[in-house]
């Protein structure tokens, strides 16, 4: 019987003795790289309970238990390397810079109002905000500065505002500088993910929009894992709290995760957010799977996707009229 | 002066200001996850939080845990390796075949398998026993923390294949990652049962108890195959 190790392909009889051998060379990266598509192929499996250190002594691949295992630990060291460094695919990658993206609009958010607050004791009337505000911060600092051909002009000399010392104009400047290439750097990173998801996930890029479709791939953890979702799942991504409250106790099911980004859900009557999210859901899960499958750009998936959703809203004009919110909760079997 | 107790092979405790579970540093020097490390007698013992470890609560939850200084371990589950670490501290002399699905774990765990040479480890698929076949010897000892739903199945094929005659299963089930919402204990008894009966080799549970103070909704158990 052939059998395939980690040290070489040996014919064993019955009794699991070694009859035949070839063995590989004593060469780490090359074992390593055996030993990875051996993992793979899974043929030629060893018999259950073989002992493979006894087999590696008796062809003499290694002289002692300790080379044996000296060996093997660094074998199965640099395979787990290369496994790992080969890990890093493309949809890891758009997952990084997605979640890079909504970490940098967490903090220009928080840093923009900062600087509003504080510019605001200086120049209140300026009415600008945001990226706006840092611009106008970065390249000028005091009112004072503000040129003549500037449509500020004339409300910045006119301001109630506090004169705005060196010291402070300095770490203000320097502040906005900051906080303007953070904007700067945001638009880089969405610019990426789109060009990704565009070569990537080109169908659900379409679907649903580059960074929605970014999120849901970093959401499910790989492009892969949400391709094997079920549209069930994919439709409440994202609202994971709600979905275990309903499933834990009393409360409604949630119509959608964070599909509700989505135009198509934001934008419709309330009464058919659910119903379209389950559309919406479907034809993801379908984008997603030709992606990671075959990659071909369809169309029909969006054309068909509206059809459906234009259904839904003529056939559902108005709100059901049961009654929901009558203050009398609806019975609902308690669950085990 | 640290006072030094042997409770079982290579698990030790150690007395510093309060009475702590340690293992002997096979990496004198090296903390692996902000572990404290005590000097007696020129030995250096790392200490074993058993709230990081679920191997460590069972030891406290009284579980014998059958390893001695040349044991082979086959353990599924290695995430970054924290539990791992004590292990291979206690097989000083032996093998711990480290089984881990997730890269992103592996790839902390690579620094930490680096530094000690009896970890092997193995980035693979568990629930996939064939898939390193052409490394792993038989056991003494299969040790699994991997919180998958099928996870007793998962424990009885690499029985099948990898755990030796007189060889010991440990394992613990996170109740949450079978089924989020049936009550824990339903899921211990069933769990249980299927161990004992539903796959091939069937088990005999020698000792199953709650992991609590340490794990919540989590249940150690040690069987040997019947």
């Amino acid at each position: 019987m052939k059998i395939n190790t980690w040290f070489g392909v040996l014919g064993i009889g019955r009794t699991g003795e070694v009859l035949e051998f070839e063995l590989f060379s004593k060469n780490i990266r090359e074992l390593a790289r055996c030993s990875i598509v051996l993992q793979e192929n899974r043929q030629h499996l060893p018999p259950a309970g073989f002992d493979l250190k006894t087999a590696a002594l008796e062809c003499g691949f290694i002289e002692s238990s300790a080379e044996y295992y000296s060996l093997l630990h660094e074998v199965t060291l640099e395979a787990a390397k290369i496994r790992v460094s080969e890990a890093l695919t493309a949809d890891q990658r758009i997952i990084q810079a997605v979640e890079a993206l909504d970490d940098i609009n967490e903090t220009t958010n928080s840093l923009s109002e900062r600087l509003f607050e504080w510019y605001g004791s200086y120049f209140p009337e300026s009415g600008l905000s945001g990226e706006a505000l840092a611009i106008l911060i970065a390249k000028y600092g005091s009112r004072e500065n503000i040129s003549p051909e500037d449509p500020l002009y004339s409300r910045a000399r006119d301001s109630m505002g506090a004169k705005l010392e060196a010291a402070d104009e300095v770490l203000l400047k320097g502040f906005a500088e900051s906080l303007y290439s953070l904007y700067g750097r945001k638009r880089q990173i969405e610019n990426y993910v789109q060009d990704s998801m565009e070569s990537t996930a080109p169908n659900l890029s379409l679907v649903a929009g580059p960074m929605l479709g970014a999120r849901l791939i970093s959401l499910a953890g790989s492009l892969e894992k949400l391709a094997a979702f079920p549209s069930s799942t994919i439709q409440v991504i994202g609202a994971s709290k709600a979905l275990f409250k309903h499933l834990r106790a009393r409360a409604p099911s949630p119509k959608h995760g964070i599909i509700y980004s989505h135009p198509l859900i934001n934008t419709s009557p309330w009464w058919v957010r659910g119903k379209i999210a389950r559309a919406l859901a479907a034809k993801l899960s379908l984008a997603a799977r030709i992606d990671f499958y075959s990659g071909e750009k369809d169309f029909s998936l969006v054309e068909k996707l509206e059809v459906k959703v234009e259904q839904i809203k003529v056939s559902n004009p108005k709100p059901s009229q049961k009654k929901q919110d009558s203050g009398v909760k609806p019975k609902k079997k308690r669950r085990k | 002066m640290p006072e030094v107790k042997l409770l079982s092979d290579g698990i030790f405790e150690v007395t510093k200001d309060k009475k702590q579970l340690a293992t002997k540093n096979l990496d004198p020097g090296k903390v692996v996850y902000g572990e404290k490390l005590i000097q007696v007698e020129g030995i250096e013992y790392r200490t074993w939080d058993p709230r990081r470890s679920k191997l460590g609560a069972m030891f406290l939850k009284k579980f014998n845990i059958p390893l001695k200084k040349d044991s082979k371990v086959l353990y599924l589950g290695a995430a970054s390796g924290t539990t791992v670490s004590h292990v291979s501290d206690i097989v000083s002399g032996g093998a711990v075949y480290a089984v881990e699905f997730a890269p992103r774990s592996m790839r902390d765990f690579v620094v930490l398998a680096s530094r000690r040479k009896n970890i092997h480890p193995v980035l693979a698929d568990a629930g996939k026993p064939d898939s390193y076949a052409h490394i792993v010897e038989p056991v003494d000892l299969i040790f699994q923390d991997i919180a998958q739903p099928n996870q007793a199945e998962i424990a009885a094929r690499n029985a099948a294949r990898y755990l030796k005659r007189d060889g010991y299963l440990l394992l613990s089930i996170k109740a949450r990652s079978i089924d989020t919402v049936a009550n824990p204990k339903e899921v211990y008894k069933n769990e249980i049962t299927k161990l004992e009966q539903a796959f091939e080799p069937k088990f005999e549970v020698l000792n199953a108890k709650d992991l609590m103070p340490y794990h919540e909704d989590h249940l150690g158990i040690l069987a040997k195959m019947r």
